[in-house]
């Protein structure tokens, strides 16, 4: 079955598809604020055509003004749950539903309209400045022809603004940090002004001040303007500290769905990867991962 | 500087002034005075001499602007500034076609007088020729390099360069086999030159045709272009129709490179350099990029050709490429210096 075969999610999805794990309860939250879930992936299947890795069963929901966080050991297939929903791939099996509409059905604009992606690094092959580079996430609102009216700058400047990088707007790319960089890219997605945010290890490249800060802004998007946040991220205990939901990837399976404190646990991490790790919940519920050090 | 619309119709404006310029120059460059013809009323004459010269710009007007605005295309849809627009084997294609034109087709075939509706069209065989292996060579090209109906830009460049070694080959082994004469035709016409396509107005009023259907294709695309200097996923995730956009805009500049080839053979540098030049000035916006590259290299090559016209006759005719290298080359890289180093984007 493909996405265009997939018009009705089902309202109560169930989560714990890894083999022999329990089925989890998560995202009551995002249940209770509505109906329709602003992304719906529905037993989605991938294969890169050899054997050694292959997605699939992978079902979640991402509502709107939930802050969801992806998580896993490399190669667990996050990278690739990141590239189906931008429809740079497409699925084997299941689905993508976005606003309640098959994602391969969207018009490219419309799509670009609703889902803004943040890619893990971003460079440009020439020089744009920080500005011209946000203002290219107006393309989607102002067509592929026309110049950028005076609201499209306000909006591109508001958006630097809003990830504290207004002071770059005039500088080249080329000459900004790796996170400075990172926060001129996260400005663009802003700037599409669209509903789902989809980002791709976007702190990687930050300090520990600007990873909270992004994490902090992400929950704001979320929890005030009532955006969509898909997160990938390899931090467990920023994750755990802002998002409402994680999923826990594991071999290509969705391992665990829910809530921070159910799914961070000693025995879902030492299966996700490999490790021992102490975790510790904070008075808010909130779990903090330490790793055992041998 | 940011792109706006005051400052794209105002670069636009005095890039058409400078081309109409140096045009007068090139209508006025040549080994006879026209002032004594017109003192003595030689009307007839004059007429000739005019007409020879306005082919000359009106050519090289057509292949410069050809090479650049596909040179641009390009290296954004590669991500790649050393791009140039016959990295997909269309020189070699092309070249191979005019030769075997010229070894194999009777003398009476070399031009061909077709009709389009009512209106009679003289065409160089030769130009047809060179057009049509430029075509198949895109095609075999294209061919060779998709994958399930999806075309990744490094299987076309090695794609090109293996298809253009294939056809370097041909044409030494063409020219080893050839008497002299026919030789240092084939090497002559190797060297890229204006002249090749004078007296056939038809034939330019064909190509003028195509090549603003695609410059307008170009423009449509320019800020397809920006977006693509990002990567696929930022492109698509910006709207963009990648394999749409990057098929369509690859075919048109091949088409274009290809045209400017049979035109006038196989001339280097400006499509590499000018699209640099322009960037390093105007910035990379691909919105401005692709009419001033038009225009910047229709004008860096009629400056080219036009100051050919003023070497004496006695010295014999020199290939304009011998001046886009000997020019081009030290221009750009005082202008690479003065930027820092930076020849991605512009002076700023």
């Amino acid at each position: 079955m493909t996405d265009r075969d997939n018009t009705s999610p089902p309202r109560n999805p169930t989560a714990g598809q890894g083999p022999g794990q329990p089925a989890r309860q998560g995202a009551e939250k995002s249940i209770e604020q509505s109906p329709q879930p602003r992304l719906s992936v529905r037993d989605l299947g991938f294969s890169y055509g050899s054997e050694r890795f292959r997605l699939s069963g992978v079902s979640f929901d991402v509502a709107p003004g939930e802050l969801v966080g992806l998580l896993g050991a490399n190669g667990s297939g996050k990278s690739t749950i990141v590239r189906l929903v931008m429809r740079l791939m497409r699925a084997h099996q299941g689905g993508i539903i976005v606003d309640g509409k098959p994602s391969l059905k969207w018009h490219m604009g419309d799509y670009a309209r609703r889902v803004a992606y943040v890619p893990q690094e971003s460079r440009a092959v020439f020089a744009f400045t920080a500005l011209e580079t946000v203002l290219m996430g107006r393309s989607p609102h102002t067509g592929m022809l026309g110049f950028e009216s005076e609201d499209d700058i306000a909006a591109a400047r508001g958006a630097l603004q809003t990830v504290d990088a207004e002071i770059f707007a005039d500088t080249l790319l080329e000459e900004l940090s790796g996170g400075e960089r990172q926060r001129v890219i996260l400005a663009r997605a802003l700037a599409q002004q669209a509903n789902l945010l989809v980002l791709d290890e976007p702190a990687a490249f930050l300090d520990i001040r600007h990873q909270y800060d992004l994490y902090r802004l992400l929950r704001d998007l979320s929890h005030l303007q009532g955006r969509s946040c898909l997160c990938v991220s390899h931090d467990l205990n920023v994750a755990a500290a802002y998002c409402d939901k994680l999923l826990l990837m594991h071999a290509g399976r969705l391992l665990a769905q829910g809530t921070p404190a159910e799914v961070l646990t000693s025995d879902l991490i030492r299966t996700a990867y490999d490790i021992e790790a102490d975790v510790v919940l904070s008075p808010t519920g909130r779990p903090t991962v330490l790793p055992r050090v041998e | 500087m940011r792109l706006t619309r005051q400052r794209y119709v105002i670069t636009l404006i005095v890039c058409a002034l400078v081309l109409i310029l140096v045009s007068a120059f090139g209508l006025l460059m040549g080994p006879v005075d026209p002032l004594p013809l017109l003192r003595e009323g030689r009307w007839e004459r004059l007429r000739q001499i005019a007409d020879f010269r306005l082919e000359g710009v009106v050519t090289a007007s057509l292949v410069g602007a050809s090479l650049a605005v596909s040179g641009a295309a390009f290296q954004a849809l590669l991500r790649n500034p050393l791009a140039e627009p016959f990295i997909l084997g269309i020189s070699g294609g092309a070249s191979l076609g005019v030769i075997l034109a010229l070894l194999f087709l009777p003398a009476q075939l070399v031009e061909l007088q077709l009709s389009i509706g009512p209106v009679p069209v003289f065409l160089s065989s030769l130009s047809l020729a060179g057009f049509l292996m430029a075509l198949l060579t895109i095609a075999l090209v294209f061919a060779i390099a998709q994958r399930r109906g999806r075309v990744d830009p490094y299987r076309l460049i090695l794609t090109g360069v293996i298809v253009n070694a294939f056809y370097a080959a041909a044409i030494m082994l063409v020219s080893a086999l050839s008497g002299d004469k026919l030789r240092n035709e084939i090497i002559f016409y190797l060297m890229g030159g204006i002249g090749t396509a004078a007296g056939r107005w038809s034939e330019l009023a064909v190509a003028t045709v195509l090549v603003f259907i695609g410059i307008a294709i170009f423009m449509g695309q320019a800020k397809g272009f920006n977006l693509m200097a990002f990567g696929e996923s930022a492109a698509t995730s910006m709207g963009l129709n990648v394999n749409r956009h990057r098929l369509l805009a690859l075919v048109v500049a091949s088409l274009l490179a290809g045209l400017s080839v049979s035109l006038a053979g196989p001339i280097g540098f400006v499509g590499l350099i000018v699209p640099h030049i322009l960037r390093m000035i105007f910035g990379p916006d691909h919105r401005l990029l692709i009419p001033v590259s038009v225009f910047g290299g229709a004008i860096f090559l009629v400056l080219a050709h036009s100051l050919l016209q003023i070497i004496p006759p006695e010295i014999g005719p020199l290939p304009v490429g011998v001046v886009t290298a000997l020019c081009g080359v030290p221009f750009f890289i005082l202008l690479m210096r003065r930027s820092g180093g930076s020849v991605g984007g512009s002076d700023r």
